[in-house]
């Protein structure tokens, strides 16, 4: 009898494998409705197979396109790219000296404390994080400034730049570094020929967590730039919310998302996988 | 100690203080009697005010009530999908992957406005339900990544000894991967908690008329540039709150 049980724990067993495949369905129908049916509504807003009031027509145009590859958005969306390039860049060259620092030189107390430090910030709203910085800029009279939003955007984005930076240095077999000293080579050329290049899928994710988010960015440069610093996340509110022109901001949206696709394509094909 | 190590020290600890500064300066103010930094006298009058404040009272209702709705409901169907997947088969984890994963990648603004746009193919009415439906969509993702990592590391053969020991698949999920897994759920409901408390951007494009959460007051009061101590006061409430519950997950995650 002992061994009857057995055997049917082990063709429940494989029950549950294909029942649980069931338990997917819930998460994944609501993905699929109020996720990805939203994008391919707005791709028909953009070729305008969807028109005013909801009307379908069949017809489809590449107007909207047109529209908004005009010269003044095609600035925007340039703005918006360089204005992420300069944040990634900066945020990597601030954070990685302080992710090598608790990663590779603290002892372990030190750092889960800092590490905390770090990853507190993560969890509190751009808004609110704006909003402090806003108050000591504002008094800086500082506000409305390239800088004020070059500031705003280091200082929401640094901490998604460090934490990615410090899990990889933290794996970092330190055995390397001593092997690369005991064959006499300095600090410096250790740093270049070993650390860097072993930390590399940290930088990459790391860039990618900061560059993606920070080219849609729209908090920072309207709080903080005021009207000075136009971004694709500035001009999609305004063409949404304040001139509901949803066919343009559609047709922006859907180039943006093309983009940002093509950026993330190229740098996992360059690296190879990358570990979020 | 070498010098370079010294540096890094130093360029760490300005770091922090950078990431701190400003908080510190909010909450301090939102005490402060002077609208001024340079002059100081504690006082909780502008959190009185807070209170006496209607609008804001039912703006934190309502971001009160999507946000736990929204963990609960993301939770039940993110962690579901990450014990799912956990069981499948190699090929079919690779494929159905990227689909959960996707949400967390795409800029979030994007995700805002193409809801926006679908509610007003469907006219589905703005309001409670279409913002608690945009936070449940992007929280599903982030609890599914929490409780698979969670999983990840869960001994497998317990379940089988359930089973084996004539334990059906019900009771085993019921008195075997829950109780095991509870760490990780209570992380992740925090987590999608969060989200959904903090959200600005999906909340402002899919809501309408009368519907404000707290974030959306802050955002119309402080927009271009308007600082005031009523609005220091709110702030510092939402980041003593942010702060705690980030704290909470984190000691949860170690457990």
């Amino acid at each position: 009898m002992g061994f009857l049980k057995i055997e049917m724990g082990i063709l429940k067993h494989t029950w549950i494998r294909k029942a649980s495949l069931y338990i997917l369905i819930p998460s994944l129908s609501f993905l699929a409705i109020f996720f990805y049916t939203p994008f391919i509504i707005v791709l028909l807003y953009s070729i305008g197979v969807i028109g005013r009031d909801g009307v379908i027509s069949l017809n489809p145009t590449f107007n909207y396109f047109i529209e908004a590859l005009n010269p003044l958005y095609l600035r925007v969306i340039l703005n918006s790219l360089y204005l992420a390039a300069l944040t990634t860049i900066s945020c990597l060259i601030i954070a990685y000296p302080a992710a090598y620092y608790i990663a590779l030189k603290t002892s372990y107390r030190l750092r889960s404390l800092l590490i905390v430090a770090v990853v507190l910030p993560y969890w509190i709203s751009f808004l609110l994080r704006t909003y402090a910085l806003m108050t000591i800029l504002s008094s800086l009279n500082m506000l409305f400034t390239y800088q004020a939003v070059m500031i705003g955007m280091i200082y929401d984005y640094l901490p998604f730049m460090i934490l990615p930076l410090y899990v990889n240095l933290e794996k970092l077999d330190k055995s390397l570094l001593e092997a690369s000293y005991t064959l006499g080579a300095s600090p410096i050329k250790t740093f270049f020929k070993v650390t860097l290049p072993l930390s590399i899928q940290g930088i990459v994710a790391g860039c990618i967590l900061v560059f993606v988010p920070a080219t849609g960015e729209f908090i920072v440069p309207y709080m903080l730039g005021g009207i000075s610093v136009t971004t694709i996340g500035t001009l999609t509110w305004d063409l949404f919310l304040k001139f509901h022109n949803w066919w343009r901001g559609a047709a922006l949206s859907i180039i943006y998302i093309f983009i940002v696709l093509a950026i993330l394509i190229v740098y996992v094909r360059k690296i190879g996988g990358v570990e979020l | 100690m070498s010098i370079i190590d010294k540096l890094m020290k130093i360029h760490t600890l300005s770091i922090l203080l950078f990431l701190y500064f400003p908080i510190a300066i909010v909450v301090l103010s939102s005490f402060n009697e002077y609208r001024e930094f340079t002059s100081f006298k504690f006082t909780t009058k502008w959190y009185e005010s807070l209170i006496q404040n209607s609008t804001v009272w039912k703006a934190f209702n309502n971001s009160l009530s999507v946000a736990m709705l929204c963990a609960l409901i993301s939770v039940v169907l993110g962690f579901l999908s990450a014990y799912g997947l956990l069981r499948a088969s190699t090929a079919f984890k690779s494929s159905i992957e990227p689909v959960l994963y996707i949400p967390i990648i795409i800029p979030e603004i994007t995700e805002a406005l193409s809801l926006l746009l679908f509610y007003n193919f469907l006219s589905f009415p703005l309001g409670f339900f279409s913002v608690l439906i945009g936070h449940i969509a992007f929280s599903i993702s982030f609890v599914f990544v929490v409780s698979k990592a969670r999983l990840a590391g869960f001994d497998r053969s317990l379940e089988e000894a359930s089973m084996t020991l004539g334990a059906n698949q019900i009771q085993t999920f019921i008195k075997i991967t829950l109780p095991l897994s509870a760490p990780g759920i209570a992380a992740s409901t925090l987590l999608a908690f969060t989200l959904s408390w903090d959200d600005f951007i999906k909340t402002v494009f899919t809501t309408g008329p009368g519907f404000q959460t707290i974030p959306l007051v802050i955002w119309s009061q402080s927009a271009r540039g308007g600082v005031s101590p009523e609005l220091n006061a709110l702030t510092s409430l939402m980041l003593i709150i942010s702060i705690t519950l980030s704290y909470l997950y984190v000691k949860m995650m170690r457990k």
